[in-house]
């Protein structure tokens, strides 16, 4: 009985995997396959030979290599600013006293009950008010700070005792050398986290990119992709190239750091 | 004699100095748009011609027979897909925990899809999906079902929509019910097992109670995003809101009044309706969720 039930466990598991694996798995199979074998009735499920054009057919029918330049940049810019601005908000928040901070706190756990969506085409009014539609700044700009991060960094900085800052100070330390020289180095493992969740974002955002930029060379790799779908009809193969493009590099960056993601998705509880 | 004023090494109003850079940024971009949400959805006309139109707005869009498809679409949605997504990732958590060796290597694979790009997997999914030489057809050809027409066929497009939510649902949840599953006392278990109580007794009695604010989070999460399901809709179909527009959200209908029409006020009436039901919903499953742990 005892077998039985571990058999049926194995078997729910393995095919529960399978489903979900399988979209990646045929998606770079078949983005090595020709035209022909992409879409043959009934399906091919290994190409003859593997078509390692695709991704150069691909490339050559629009622009992935700036659209991958514009996302590690956009991402990567958003992410740094993220933390500078998190860090220091955080540091004031946690060690440091002042008037209207519960007013501060109160305020920024209502903003956290307010839905993107209900927001975003506002914005997209600012930054066409602005003049900067179709630049970086507008896809940076926004994502430079964040309620969400300064609460999961200021939860974690917490726990150093504030002894830590009285005794610096009475050192004669600066608030910035603090920051520098204990704040940053003790909070390292949520940074870390923090980063890789915020370019991961970065990575996949959508729909501020399709909201704010037009001409081709200020497309993310999302937004890119998407209208390439279009573009390329029915060339499956293609298209399955330029996902294959967009999904392997952060499949590489989990593999890599696959603890730091898990526990940090864990512990902030974000749904992507 | 003269009062101490009560002197603190902490008393610092530098702390605005530091928070400056964030508050400028979330002040721009996180609370004048929700003030101009709500403003707009009171106006009418072109941006540089703003008119004072009441709440005519909301006339419109509640009268309007393509926010009562969007609406019920979402709606739909969202009662199907996340119950079924948390029961089906519940089975998954608990069998990875209980059953199953090489727990890690589970937990690493049924997490790739919250990581992976929506818009990506929605265009694998599109050709999986396909109607003549998709793999899906030609696997249920096997069990004697279809062609199913997946992505072309009105009927079908919420269906199709559900079936990809709940795939990309899956992950997130699983998860989370995981670190539940591995903060339960063990020792509750213990005492079970030499009282001779059945996995399922156990399941039901110690796993599923310690579980409930665990779960009530997940549902809560759950259903805010499937509420603001707007993403996967434009990834399955490329861009559109399925066929003939069958599959229409709230969101999308947001987005195609601002963006594609450019009424503005009607557009940022919903956006405030869509914000109050799912403040309203989220209070009364709080609630709910609530008195049934008691």
């Amino acid at each position: 009985m005892k077998k039985a039930y571990s058999i049926l466990a194995y078997t729910f598991i393995i095919v529960m995997a399978f489903v979900t694996l399988f979209p990646f798995v045929y998606m770079i199979l078949a983005s090595l396959m020709t035209f022909q074998e992409a879409t043959s009735i009934p399906p091919t499920l290994f190409p003859n030979e593997f078509q390692w054009s695709n991704f150069t057919q691909a490339l050559a029918q629009a622009p992935f290599d700036r659209y991958f330049f514009n996302t590690v940049f956009v991402a990567g810019a958003s992410t740094l600013g993220t933390l500078v601005t998190s860090v220091l908000a955080a540091f004031a928040l946690v060690k440091l006293e002042f008037k209207f901070k519960n007013f501060i706190l109160m305020g920024m756990i209502a903003l956290l009950m307010v839905p993107y969506e209900v927001i975003v085409f506002t914005n997209y009014q600012t930054i066409a008010k602005f003049g900067l539609l179709d630049t970086y700044q507008a896809l940076i700009l926004p994502s430079l700070a964040s309620v969400f991060y300064i609460f999961y960094l200021k939860e974690y900085l917490t726990s150093i005792p504030l002894s830590y800052y009285k005794a610096a100070k009475v050192d004669g330390c600066s608030d910035l050398e603090f920051i520098w020289k204990i704040l940053i180095p003790m909070g390292k493992p949520a940074l870390f986290t923090m980063g890789i969740l915020s370019f991961i974002n970065g990575w996949n955002a959508f729909l501020w990119p399709i909201l704010v930029t037009n001409s081709k060379e200020m497309r993310l790799l999302s937004n890119g992709l998407s209208s390439f779908a279009t573009e390329s009809g029915t060339s499956v193969h293609l298209q399955m190239a330029a996902s294959t493009l967009t999904i392997v590099p952060i499949l590489i960056v989990y593999f890599i750091f696959r603890k730091q993601i898990i526990r940090g998705v864990v512990k902030s509880g974000v749904k992507g | 004699m003269k009062k101490f004023t009560r002197y603190r090494a902490e008393n610092s109003p530098q702390a605005w100095l530091f928070l400056l850079p964030s508050l400028v940024i979330i002040a721009i971009f996180n609370i004048y748009p929700l003030y101009q949400t709500f403003k707009l959805s009171l106006y009418k006309g072109s941006l540089n011609n703003l008119t004072f139109n009441g709440f005519q707005n909301f006339q419109v869009v509640l009268q309007d027979p393509k926010f009562h498809t969007a609406l019920s679409n979402t709606a739909l949605y969202a009662f199907i897909v996340v119950p079924l997504g948390l029961i089906i990732a519940m089975f998954i958590a608990v069998t990875i925990y209980e059953k199953v060796r090489y727990k890690d290597f589970f937990e690493t694979i049924f997490f790739i899809p919250y990581l992976t790009s929506i818009i990506a997997v929605g265009v694998v999914f599109r050709f999986l999906m396909n109607g003549d030489y998709g793999f899906i057809n030609h696997l249920l050809s096997f069990i004697n079902v279809g062609p199913i027409n997946f992505l072309d066929n009105p009927s079908m497009s919420i269906t199709t929509l559900i079936i990809f939510g709940i795939w990309s649902s899956l992950a997130f949840n699983i998860i989370i019910l995981l670190s539940g599953l591995r903060n339960v006392d063990q020792g509750y278990y213990k005492v079970a097992d030499m009282f001779g109580a059945s996995k399922l007794e156990q399941f039901i009695k110690i796993t599923l109670p310690q579980m409930i604010p665990i779960i009530t989070f997940l549902s809560i999460v759950n259903f805010i995003s499937a509420f603001k399901v707007y993403a996967q809709v434009y990834a399955v179909f490329n861009g559109k809101a399925g066929i003939a527009d069958s599959a229409t959200t709230a969101v999308f209908y947001i987005f195609n009044k601002f963006y594609v029409e450019n009424r503005y006020g009607q557009g940022m009436a919903a956006a405030v309706i869509l914000f109050l039901l799912i403040l309203l919903f989220t209070l009364i499953q709080n609630y709910v969720l609530k008195r049934i742990s008691k």
